[in-house]
């Protein structure tokens, strides 16, 4: 437990005169569930990219502890690297496979365990046979546990939102990853979807021990769920806290309500 | 004969393919017998070969989202590597066919290559510019093409043994089903799915560790084997070719045949290029008035290409599935009677 899991240090970048991200800080430990918020523009999705490689940040690091528990430094690894050390992620706006079914849609979320050649693929030698019916029957654990399994033939497109971020949260699941980082898993989810999405995040988090990190504005919803939150305004980290600590720091209070004239 | 049938339905499609591809191979019989005419079976023998390069299109375009307009110069290249082989360097019909499929595949990847940088129209522009290049040596590299005098090629041998014509018939059907096979192997491996997500969104293929650029040479390296190996096989079979053979529409009824059949089927692909290929001049033309007119025959496959656009999008398989449709809401009504 000594070194964290994910340590971000002084991470930034800019689009043309605008810091979308400045100086940002923070760390969290294994199997932690741990949130960022920030209003909206606050530079917090841009974060997550900085992070899984999808934009090159201009400066900083982060520190990733492996599966090998090495530490590594994300920073100059291609996005398609980064699954494999232990750290996948969901995006904002679900992006499901929408001509594939549900399970395989799980399954190109294993697509970096699969080692067979295209050859043996071609051929269906009994390897690549035996490798498709390990990695399927993952999938069906994996959406047995999701509470999934009757849709797993069912084309993804047909699914309502709410059960495609199931999905989308399923195909993290399918490599046993040190962290996952959810993009705003909430937005667009009613009230009673959203109750029954903190549970499986909790569930998820103790199941498969792995550490999440998540992206919300939803005030309520990020202190439900989360033991230690990180508020962003700007790009610029402006408090580090408990749940119970965010809500009643003056800075947090601004940059959420606007300044009090008083 | 209840254990043949369920071996039967565990197996599909692949025995669909099979036994699509026994029927298919009787076609020789039906000259013999005087139902077909012999220019006839010529005409299937060429939607045979297109349906096999359409499902190497189908991988490409249906499931990797790429497009090319270059398909019709890489039947070409096949066509001359392997008249050059057999005949130039006089080796047997399989190792030609396998070092032409070899060297179609390879250069695919190179146009993979060239093309990872650029997207959608300026891709299918980028693959048009590749296909005049290699058009332009067919007609110049007179050494190797033959340029307007043509190249000729015999049908298939194997050692001292030469086919005749039916069984290079059969032959071209041996190759289809196998490529039906391949088809569907690859299209439902991982390989299929890292396609599929390339297509469906690059973001979502990149975060579960799917590496585009090495993607997108392995689906232009496969699609371009498969019309290296059509190319070749037609070659084999017609025996003859010819720089204006393999021109830009050829690659464009290729494209609609893809899009006609149905995007990501393997039976979509072969229904495809039999409408485009097959329909005008085996079925239209010998029908009255519309077979008498010259070319209104095609002006009909025009027609047909707009219809199937507006009212199949996905392609004319899912009239397949309308039918099926039909027949559940019968039975639904009336019982069990129908």
């Amino acid at each position: 437990m000594s070194t964290p899991l994910l340590k971000v240090e002084n991470l930034s970048i800019a689009f043309g005169g605008l810091k979308a991200v400045d100086q940002l800080s923070f760390e969290m430990n294994e199997g932690e569930i741990y949130g960022i918020i920030g209003p909206n523009g606050a530079g917090k999705t841009t974060a997550f990219n900085c992070i899984t490689q999808f934009y090159k940040p201009d400066a900083g690091q982060v520190l990733f502890k492996t599966k090998e528990d090495n530490v590594v430094n994300l920073v100059g690894k291609k996005a398609h690297h980064i699954i494999e050390l232990g750290l996948v992620r969901t995006f904002q706006n679900v992006e499901l496979i929408v001509s594939l079914s549900v399970i395989e849609n799980l399954l190109v979320g294993a697509h970096t365990a699969f080692k067979t050649s295209l050859f043996s693929q071609i051929l269906k030698l009994p390897k690549a046979r035996r490798e498709e019916r390990a990695l399927r029957d993952r999938a069906e654990a994996v959406l047995a546990d999701l509470g999934l399994l009757h849709l797993k033939d069912m084309p993804a497109l047909m699914q309502p939102y709410g059960i495609q971020k199931r999905i989308e949260l399923g195909r993290t699941l399918m490599l046993d990853p040190k962290l996952i980082i959810l993009d705003e898993p909430a937005a667009g989810l009613n009230d009673v979807e959203t109750a029954a999405l903190v549970q499986t995040v909790k569930d998820i988090s103790t199941r498969y021990k792995c550490g999440i990190l998540l992206i919300e504005h939803d005030m309520n919803f990020v202190s439900s769920i989360c033991e230690r939150i990180c508020a962003i305004s700007f790009g610029k980290m402006i408090a580090i806290g408990t749940p119970d600590e965010i809500k009643a720091h003056p800075a947090v209070q601004e940059a959420y309500l606007g300044k009090d004239d008083e | 004969m209840r254990k043949l049938l369920d071996r039967y339905k565990r197996s599909r499609p692949y025995s669909d393919y099979l036994v699509f591809g026994i029927l298919l191979a009787c076609a020789p019989l039906l000259v013999e017998l005087g139902v077909l005419r012999f220019f006839q079976l010529t005409l299937i023998a060429g939607v045979i070969v297109y349906a096999i390069v359409t499902l190497g299109l189908n991988l490409l375009m249906g499931y990797g989202g790429l497009f090319s307009l270059g398909t019709a110069a890489f039947m070409g290249l096949g066509a001359y590597f392997t008249a050059f082989f057999t005949g130039n360097l006089s080796w047997g019909f399989l190792p030609s066919i396998i070092v032409t499929v070899a060297i179609t595949a390879i250069l695919g990847m190179v146009v993979g290559l060239l093309a990872s940088r650029v997207e959608g129209f300026f891709l299918a522009m980028a693959t048009l510019a590749v296909a005049e290049i290699l058009r332009q040596v067919f007609i110049e590299w007179t050494w190797f093409t033959n340029s307007f005098v043509g190249a000729r090629a015999d049908f298939p041998t194997f050692f001292s043994f030469t086919m005749n014509r039916n069984q290079t018939f059969v032959l071209l059907v041996v190759f289809l089903v196998i490529a039906m096979f391949v088809t569907h192997s690859i299209a439902n491996s991982y390989t299929g799915r890292a396609l599929s997500a390339m297509r469906g969104s690059e973001a979502a293929a990149a975060a579960m560790g799917i590496n585009i650029f090495k993607y997108r040479i392995v689906a232009f390296s496969i699609s371009t084997a498969y019309a290296g190996l059509g190319g070749a096989l037609l070659m084999h079979f017609i025996r003859f070719t010819e720089p204006n053979a393999w021109i830009f529409t050829l690659s464009l009824m290729l494209f609609a045949a893809v899009v006609i059949g149905g995007v990501r089927s393997v039976s979509g692909s072969v229904l495809g290029a039999f409408v485009v290929f097959g329909v005008p001049p085996l079925i239209l033309q010998n029908l009255p008035v519309i077979g008498d007119v010259n070319g209104l025959a095609f002006i009909f496959t025009g027609v047909l290409i707009i219809i199937v656009a507006m009212y199949y999008p996905a392609g004319l398989v899912y009239v397949w599935h309308d039918l099926k449709k039909l027949v559940y809401k019968a039975r639904a009504k009336w019982g069990r009677k129908v």
